[in-house]
Protein backbone atom coordinates (compact mmCIF):
# COMPACT_ATOMS: atom_id res chain seq x y z
CA UNK A 1 0.00 0.00 0.00
CA UNK A 2 1.34 3.68 -0.55
CA UNK A 3 0.00 7.03 0.59
CA UNK A 4 0.35 8.84 -2.34
CA UNK A 5 -2.46 10.45 -4.15
CA UNK A 6 -3.49 12.27 -7.32
CA UNK A 7 -6.37 14.53 -5.95
CA UNK A 8 -9.29 15.37 -7.95
CA UNK A 9 -9.14 18.91 -9.84
CA UNK A 10 -11.19 21.21 -11.34
CA UNK A 11 -9.91 24.89 -13.28
CA UNK A 12 -10.77 26.18 -10.31
CA UNK A 13 -7.84 24.52 -8.05
CA UNK A 14 -5.05 24.37 -10.38
CA UNK A 15 -3.78 27.65 -8.32
CA UNK A 16 -3.02 25.43 -5.17
CA UNK A 17 -1.42 22.47 -6.84
CA UNK A 18 1.11 23.94 -9.10
CA UNK A 19 4.28 21.33 -9.51
CA UNK A 20 1.51 18.53 -7.74
CA UNK A 21 0.32 15.64 -9.75
CA UNK A 22 -3.45 16.17 -10.14
CA UNK A 23 -6.26 14.04 -11.64
CA UNK A 24 -8.71 15.94 -13.94
CA UNK A 25 -12.29 14.42 -15.16
CA UNK A 26 -13.36 16.85 -18.59
CA UNK A 27 -14.84 17.40 -21.68
CA UNK A 28 -12.06 17.35 -24.52
CA UNK A 29 -12.75 20.74 -26.24
CA UNK A 30 -9.80 21.27 -28.72
CA UNK A 31 -7.15 19.35 -30.38
CA UNK A 32 -4.21 21.08 -31.72
CA UNK A 33 -1.36 18.95 -32.33
CA UNK A 34 0.60 18.40 -28.84
CA UNK A 35 -2.24 20.78 -27.06
CA UNK A 36 -5.97 19.76 -26.15
CA UNK A 37 -8.21 22.27 -24.26
CA UNK A 38 -10.46 20.51 -21.96
CA UNK A 39 -13.59 21.55 -19.91
CA UNK A 40 -13.38 20.55 -16.58
CA UNK A 41 -15.59 23.44 -14.94
CA UNK A 42 -13.53 26.12 -17.12
CA UNK A 43 -10.73 25.39 -19.87
CA UNK A 44 -7.32 23.88 -18.47
CA UNK A 45 -4.30 23.42 -21.10
CA UNK A 46 -2.97 20.48 -21.33
CA UNK A 47 0.32 19.48 -23.15
CA UNK A 48 -0.17 15.55 -24.42
CA UNK A 49 2.28 12.95 -24.40
CA UNK A 50 2.77 10.75 -27.33
CA UNK A 51 0.57 8.00 -26.39
CA UNK A 52 -2.17 10.44 -26.08
CA UNK A 53 -5.72 8.99 -27.74
CA UNK A 54 -8.21 11.69 -27.66
CA UNK A 55 -10.86 12.83 -29.69
CA UNK A 56 -12.70 16.18 -29.24
CA UNK A 57 -16.15 16.25 -27.99
CA UNK A 58 -15.43 12.92 -25.47
CA UNK A 59 -14.91 12.70 -21.72
CA UNK A 60 -11.35 12.07 -20.63
CA UNK A 61 -9.07 11.29 -17.61
CA UNK A 62 -5.93 13.00 -17.35
CA UNK A 63 -3.43 12.48 -14.76
CA UNK A 64 -0.65 14.87 -14.89
CA UNK A 65 1.75 17.55 -13.00
CA UNK A 66 0.43 21.40 -12.91
CA UNK A 67 3.48 23.72 -14.79
CA UNK A 68 3.48 27.24 -13.28
CA UNK A 69 1.67 28.71 -16.20
CA UNK A 70 -1.74 26.48 -15.12
CA UNK A 71 -1.16 23.63 -17.84
CA UNK A 72 -0.69 20.20 -17.46
CA UNK A 73 1.82 18.19 -18.29
CA UNK A 74 -0.05 14.95 -19.30
CA UNK A 75 1.42 11.46 -18.05
CA UNK A 76 -1.09 9.39 -18.27
CA UNK A 77 -4.69 9.60 -20.21
CA UNK A 78 -7.72 7.59 -20.58
CA UNK A 79 -10.95 8.23 -23.15
CA UNK A 80 -13.93 8.10 -21.66
CA UNK A 81 -16.33 8.29 -24.43
CA UNK A 82 -19.36 10.83 -24.59
CA UNK A 83 -21.50 9.15 -21.94
CA UNK A 84 -19.83 11.20 -18.95
CA UNK A 85 -21.81 13.20 -16.93
CA UNK A 86 -19.73 16.17 -15.77
CA UNK A 87 -21.72 17.81 -13.33
CA UNK A 88 -21.02 14.67 -10.84
CA UNK A 89 -17.55 14.76 -11.95
CA UNK A 90 -17.12 18.24 -11.03
CA UNK A 91 -19.43 17.72 -8.01
CA UNK A 92 -17.45 14.47 -6.74
CA UNK A 93 -13.98 17.08 -6.92
CA UNK A 94 -16.06 19.12 -4.21
CA UNK A 95 -17.24 16.58 -1.96
CA UNK A 96 -13.12 15.13 -2.72
CA UNK A 97 -12.34 18.44 -1.60
CA UNK A 98 -14.41 18.93 1.75
CA UNK A 99 -13.79 15.53 3.10
CA UNK A 100 -9.93 15.45 2.47
CA UNK A 101 -9.94 12.78 4.84
CA UNK A 102 -11.54 9.80 2.81
CA UNK A 103 -9.47 11.19 -0.34
CA UNK A 104 -6.49 12.80 -0.64
CA UNK A 105 -3.21 13.47 0.99
CA UNK A 106 -1.98 16.54 1.87
CA UNK B 1 -21.07 -22.42 -8.37
CA UNK B 2 -18.00 -23.58 -9.62
CA UNK B 3 -15.56 -22.18 -6.77
CA UNK B 4 -17.02 -23.78 -3.99
CA UNK B 5 -16.91 -27.18 -5.00
CA UNK B 6 -13.29 -26.98 -5.80
CA UNK B 7 -12.99 -25.64 -2.98
CA UNK B 8 -14.61 -28.33 -0.92
CA UNK B 9 -12.40 -31.01 -2.82
CA UNK B 10 -9.40 -29.06 -2.58
CA UNK B 11 -8.94 -27.56 0.77
CA UNK B 12 -11.40 -29.83 2.18
CA UNK B 13 -8.68 -31.72 3.94
CA UNK B 14 -6.94 -29.02 5.76
CA UNK B 15 -9.75 -27.80 7.83
CA UNK B 16 -12.72 -30.13 7.71
CA UNK B 17 -13.79 -28.70 11.09
CA UNK B 18 -13.76 -24.86 9.85
CA UNK B 19 -15.07 -25.27 6.47
CA UNK B 20 -18.52 -25.25 8.18
CA UNK B 21 -17.76 -22.57 10.17
CA UNK B 22 -16.18 -20.20 8.14
CA UNK B 23 -16.89 -21.24 4.30
CA UNK B 24 -19.23 -18.67 3.52
CA UNK B 25 -16.51 -15.86 5.17
CA UNK B 26 -14.13 -16.19 1.87
CA UNK B 27 -16.61 -17.00 -0.62
CA UNK B 28 -14.78 -19.97 -2.54
CA UNK B 29 -11.38 -17.69 -2.56
CA UNK B 30 -8.70 -20.53 -2.11
CA UNK B 31 -7.24 -18.40 0.71
CA UNK B 32 -4.24 -19.97 1.95
CA UNK B 33 -3.16 -21.13 5.53
CA UNK B 34 -1.51 -17.99 7.16
CA UNK B 35 -4.23 -15.81 5.54
CA UNK B 36 -6.86 -18.17 7.50
CA UNK B 37 -5.06 -17.73 10.20
CA UNK B 38 -4.73 -13.82 10.80
CA UNK B 39 -8.51 -13.80 9.59
CA UNK B 40 -9.84 -15.96 12.33
CA UNK B 41 -9.76 -13.37 15.10
CA UNK B 42 -11.89 -11.68 13.45
CA UNK B 43 -14.20 -13.70 11.41
CA UNK B 44 -15.47 -16.53 13.59
CA UNK B 45 -19.11 -16.05 14.11
CA UNK B 46 -19.65 -11.98 13.92
CA UNK B 47 -21.47 -12.34 11.07
CA UNK B 48 -23.99 -9.56 12.66
CA UNK B 49 -21.12 -6.86 11.60
CA UNK B 50 -19.80 -8.46 8.18
CA UNK B 51 -21.04 -5.73 6.20
CA UNK B 52 -19.78 -4.31 2.50
CA UNK B 53 -18.63 -1.33 3.06
CA UNK B 54 -17.35 0.95 0.07
CA UNK B 55 -14.09 2.64 0.27
CA UNK B 56 -11.36 4.64 -0.74
CA UNK B 57 -7.77 3.17 -1.08
CA UNK B 58 -6.54 5.94 1.02
CA UNK B 59 -9.01 4.68 4.00
CA UNK B 60 -7.62 1.26 3.65
CA UNK B 61 -4.13 2.91 3.88
CA UNK B 62 -4.99 4.96 6.87
CA UNK B 63 -7.05 2.16 8.75
CA UNK B 64 -5.25 1.02 12.06
CA UNK B 65 -5.57 -1.74 14.00
CA UNK B 66 -6.48 -0.94 18.15
CA UNK B 67 -3.92 -3.19 19.15
CA UNK B 68 -1.17 -5.59 16.82
CA UNK B 69 -2.84 -8.59 15.75
CA UNK B 70 -6.45 -6.91 16.37
CA UNK B 71 -9.09 -5.88 13.57
CA UNK B 72 -8.20 -3.04 11.56
CA UNK B 73 -10.92 -0.74 11.69
CA UNK B 74 -11.98 2.74 9.75
CA UNK B 75 -13.55 5.52 11.00
CA UNK B 76 -13.66 3.01 14.81
CA UNK B 77 -15.66 0.26 13.20
CA UNK B 78 -13.90 -3.13 11.95
CA UNK B 79 -13.65 -3.50 8.16
CA UNK B 80 -14.71 -6.70 7.13
CA UNK B 81 -16.06 -7.05 3.55
CA UNK B 82 -14.92 -4.07 1.52
CA UNK B 83 -15.63 -3.14 -2.63
CA UNK B 84 -13.56 -0.30 -4.14
CA UNK B 85 -13.17 1.34 -7.37
CA UNK B 86 -10.03 2.05 -9.21
CA UNK B 87 -7.36 1.92 -12.17
CA UNK B 88 -5.05 -1.07 -13.08
CA UNK B 89 -1.19 -0.02 -12.83
CA UNK B 90 0.11 -2.90 -12.87
CA UNK B 91 -0.62 -6.97 -12.98
CA UNK B 92 1.69 -9.58 -11.97
CA UNK B 93 0.74 -13.43 -12.81
CA UNK B 94 1.49 -16.73 -11.04
CA UNK B 95 0.62 -20.04 -11.25
CA UNK B 96 -1.60 -19.57 -7.72
CA UNK B 97 -2.55 -15.69 -8.04
CA UNK B 98 -2.55 -13.10 -9.33
CA UNK B 99 -1.37 -8.89 -8.38
CA UNK B 100 -2.77 -5.90 -9.03
CA UNK B 101 -1.55 -2.76 -8.25
CA UNK B 102 -4.97 -0.48 -8.05
CA UNK B 103 -4.87 3.36 -7.95
CA UNK B 104 -7.94 5.13 -7.43
CA UNK B 105 -6.58 8.36 -7.43
CA UNK B 106 -6.65 8.53 -3.36
CA UNK B 107 -3.96 6.05 -2.86
CA UNK B 108 -2.25 2.80 -4.15
CA UNK B 109 -3.27 -0.94 -2.98
CA UNK B 110 -2.08 -4.34 -4.31
CA UNK B 111 -5.37 -6.65 -4.75
CA UNK B 112 -4.51 -10.51 -4.40
CA UNK B 113 -7.12 -12.72 -6.68
CA UNK B 114 -6.72 -16.55 -6.09
CA UNK B 115 -6.89 -18.45 -9.87
CA UNK B 116 -9.17 -20.82 -9.48
CA UNK B 117 -7.38 -24.38 -10.31
CA UNK B 118 -10.65 -25.08 -11.84
CA UNK B 119 -10.34 -22.61 -14.67
CA UNK B 120 -13.93 -22.43 -14.94
CA UNK B 121 -14.09 -18.77 -14.02
CA UNK B 122 -16.79 -16.68 -13.72
CA UNK B 123 -15.19 -13.34 -14.78
CA UNK B 124 -15.42 -13.81 -18.33
CA UNK B 125 -12.20 -14.70 -18.60
CA UNK B 126 -10.37 -11.46 -16.93
CA UNK B 127 -9.42 -13.48 -13.82
CA UNK B 128 -7.26 -15.88 -15.53
CA UNK B 129 -5.76 -13.56 -18.60
CA UNK B 130 -5.87 -10.61 -16.29
CA UNK B 131 -7.02 -6.82 -16.68
CA UNK B 132 -5.45 -5.03 -19.33
CA UNK B 133 -3.73 -1.56 -17.42
CA UNK B 134 -5.40 1.39 -17.00
CA UNK B 135 -8.96 -0.20 -17.04
CA UNK B 136 -11.07 0.77 -14.22
CA UNK B 137 -11.90 -2.29 -12.74
CA UNK B 138 -14.57 -2.71 -9.27
CA UNK B 139 -13.29 -5.07 -6.37
CA UNK B 140 -14.90 -6.99 -4.10
CA UNK B 141 -13.48 -8.33 -1.45
CA UNK B 142 -11.58 -8.31 2.27
CA UNK B 143 -8.78 -6.25 3.70
CA UNK B 144 -5.99 -8.74 5.08
CA UNK B 145 -2.77 -8.70 6.61
CA UNK B 146 0.25 -10.08 5.75
CA UNK B 147 4.37 -9.71 7.00
CA UNK B 148 2.58 -6.65 8.47
CA UNK B 149 1.47 -5.71 4.67
CA UNK B 150 -2.05 -4.56 4.07
CA UNK B 151 -3.45 -5.86 0.82
CA UNK B 152 -7.10 -6.52 -0.79
CA UNK B 153 -7.60 -10.50 -0.97
CA UNK B 154 -10.14 -9.84 -3.78
CA UNK B 155 -13.39 -12.26 -3.92
CA UNK B 156 -14.46 -11.05 -7.66
CA UNK B 157 -13.04 -8.41 -10.00
CA UNK B 158 -14.81 -7.17 -12.60
CA UNK B 159 -14.36 -4.50 -15.36
CA UNK B 160 -16.14 -0.99 -15.40
CA UNK B 161 -17.96 -0.42 -18.62
CA UNK B 162 -19.68 3.45 -17.69
CA UNK B 163 -17.15 5.84 -16.25
CA UNK B 164 -19.92 7.19 -14.27
CA UNK B 165 -19.38 3.94 -11.77
CA UNK B 166 -16.53 5.23 -10.99
CA UNK B 167 -17.70 8.98 -9.73
CA UNK B 168 -20.53 6.67 -8.10
CA UNK B 169 -18.68 5.05 -5.72
CA UNK B 170 -16.37 8.02 -4.27
CA UNK B 171 -19.37 9.58 -3.54
CA UNK B 172 -21.39 6.40 -1.64
CA UNK B 173 -17.64 5.81 0.03
CA UNK B 174 -18.63 9.60 1.51
CA UNK B 175 -21.81 8.96 2.43
CA UNK B 176 -21.26 6.07 4.06
CA UNK B 177 -17.50 7.77 5.67
CA UNK B 178 -20.26 10.83 6.72
CA UNK B 179 -23.14 8.46 7.85
CA UNK B 180 -20.51 6.45 10.30
CA UNK B 181 -18.85 9.77 11.78
CA UNK B 182 -22.19 11.88 11.97
CA UNK B 183 -25.00 9.74 11.89
CA UNK B 184 -27.44 8.57 9.27
CA UNK B 185 -29.51 11.58 7.84
CA UNK B 186 -32.62 11.96 9.61
CA UNK B 187 -36.15 10.29 8.54
CA UNK B 188 -37.05 8.95 5.41
CA UNK B 189 -34.04 9.59 3.93
CA UNK B 190 -34.56 10.13 0.17
CA UNK B 191 -37.60 12.06 0.96
CA UNK B 192 -36.01 14.07 3.65
CA UNK B 193 -33.90 14.98 0.93
CA UNK B 194 -36.61 16.34 -1.54
CA UNK B 195 -38.71 18.22 0.91
CA UNK B 196 -35.69 20.01 2.18
CA UNK B 197 -35.97 23.62 3.00
CA UNK B 198 -39.47 23.26 3.37
CA UNK B 199 -39.80 20.26 6.03
CA UNK B 200 -37.99 21.48 8.36
CA UNK B 201 -38.73 24.83 8.58
CA UNK B 202 -42.57 23.43 9.49
CA UNK B 203 -40.97 21.34 12.03
CA UNK B 204 -39.59 24.06 13.73
CA UNK B 205 -42.03 27.08 13.36
CA UNK B 206 -44.84 24.34 14.27
CA UNK B 207 -44.40 21.68 15.65
CA UNK B 208 -41.97 22.15 17.96
CA UNK B 209 -43.38 24.51 19.91
CA UNK B 210 -46.22 22.11 21.33
CA UNK B 211 -43.19 19.74 22.50
CA UNK B 212 -43.84 16.43 20.23
CA UNK B 213 -46.92 15.86 21.06
CA UNK B 214 -48.71 18.15 18.09
CA UNK B 215 -46.11 17.45 15.79
CA UNK B 216 -48.27 14.43 13.97
CA UNK B 217 -50.22 17.19 12.08
CA UNK B 218 -47.65 18.42 9.59
CA UNK B 219 -44.98 15.63 9.71
CA UNK B 220 -45.20 13.65 7.06
CA UNK B 221 -44.93 10.88 8.44
CA UNK B 222 -41.06 10.90 8.67
CA UNK B 223 -41.34 9.34 12.13
CA UNK B 224 -39.12 11.69 13.77
CA UNK B 225 -39.55 15.55 14.55
CA UNK B 226 -35.69 15.91 14.65
CA UNK B 227 -34.69 19.32 12.68
CA UNK B 228 -32.59 18.87 9.99
CA UNK B 229 -29.59 20.66 11.76
CA UNK B 230 -29.47 17.90 14.26
CA UNK B 231 -29.04 15.43 11.66
CA UNK B 232 -25.68 17.00 10.99
CA UNK B 233 -24.64 16.47 15.01
CA UNK B 234 -22.65 13.48 15.80
CA UNK B 235 -24.63 10.23 17.33
CA UNK B 236 -24.52 11.09 20.68
CA UNK B 237 -25.59 14.52 20.37
CA UNK B 238 -28.65 12.91 18.13
CA UNK B 239 -29.59 10.59 21.23
CA UNK B 240 -29.24 13.39 23.53
CA UNK B 241 -31.02 15.83 21.60
CA UNK B 242 -33.94 12.99 21.02
CA UNK B 243 -33.98 12.28 24.72
CA UNK B 244 -34.33 15.67 25.22
CA UNK B 245 -37.40 16.50 23.34
CA UNK B 246 -38.83 13.42 24.88
CA UNK B 247 -37.66 14.21 28.25
CA UNK B 248 -40.49 16.45 30.51
CA UNK B 249 -38.17 18.81 32.32
CA UNK B 250 -40.04 21.90 31.37
CA UNK B 251 -38.68 25.55 31.28
CA UNK B 252 -35.61 24.28 34.00
CA UNK B 253 -34.43 21.94 31.14
CA UNK B 254 -32.90 18.37 32.41
CA UNK B 255 -29.75 17.72 34.42
CA UNK B 256 -26.56 15.93 33.65
CA UNK B 257 -27.13 12.96 35.42
CA UNK B 258 -30.46 12.29 34.19
CA UNK B 259 -28.82 12.66 30.45
CA UNK B 260 -26.72 10.33 31.47
CA UNK B 261 -28.67 7.70 32.71
CA UNK B 262 -31.41 8.03 30.20
CA UNK B 263 -29.13 7.85 26.95
CA UNK B 264 -27.00 5.64 28.34
CA UNK B 265 -23.71 8.17 27.09
CA UNK B 266 -20.88 8.46 29.61
CA UNK B 267 -21.31 12.01 31.77
CA UNK B 268 -18.43 13.04 29.50
CA UNK B 269 -20.11 12.21 26.23
CA UNK B 270 -22.60 14.04 27.62
CA UNK B 271 -21.05 17.73 28.36
CA UNK B 272 -19.85 17.10 24.60
CA UNK B 273 -22.92 16.45 23.17
CA UNK B 274 -24.28 19.75 24.80
CA UNK B 275 -21.03 21.53 23.75
CA UNK B 276 -21.99 20.51 20.33
CA UNK B 277 -25.81 21.50 20.58
CA UNK B 278 -24.99 24.78 22.02
CA UNK B 279 -22.80 25.26 19.62
CA UNK B 280 -25.44 25.12 16.86
CA UNK B 281 -28.13 26.60 19.05
CA UNK B 282 -30.34 24.13 19.44
CA UNK B 283 -30.77 23.97 23.34
CA UNK B 284 -29.25 26.79 25.72
CA UNK B 285 -28.70 26.11 29.85
CA UNK B 286 -31.10 26.55 32.34
CA UNK B 287 -30.25 26.77 36.30
CA UNK B 288 -26.80 25.82 35.73
CA UNK B 289 -24.19 24.21 33.61
CA UNK B 290 -25.23 21.23 33.59
CA UNK B 291 -28.58 21.33 32.40
CA UNK B 292 -30.28 22.17 29.21
CA UNK B 293 -33.32 22.39 27.16
CA UNK B 294 -34.18 22.57 23.87
CA UNK B 295 -34.25 26.13 22.48
CA UNK B 296 -37.60 26.78 20.74
CA UNK B 297 -38.79 29.92 19.09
Amino acid sequence: MEATSTPRITCTYLNSYVGKNVLVVGKVVQLRGDEAIIDADGNITAHLHREAHLSAGSGVQIIGKVNPDLSIKVLSSLDLGTSVDYNLANAVVEVTHQHKSVFAYD
Amino acid sequence: MGAEANYGGGGGYARTTTYGAQGGEDGGGFVGGSQQGSQGGQGGSKYDNDTLRPVTIKQLVDSKEDYPGGELKIDGLGVTQITLVGQIRSVNAQTTNITYRVDDGTGVTDVKKWVDAGGDDDEAGGASKGFALDTYVRVFGRLTTFNNKKHVGAHFIRAIDDFNEVNYHLLEAAYVHLALTKGAPAGGDGVAGAGGAGDDNMFVDGGYGGGGATTGGGGGGGGSAVPSRVSACSRGAQNFFKYLTEAVGGVDGVNLNTIATGTGLSTREVIAAADELLGTGLIYTTIDDETWAILDY
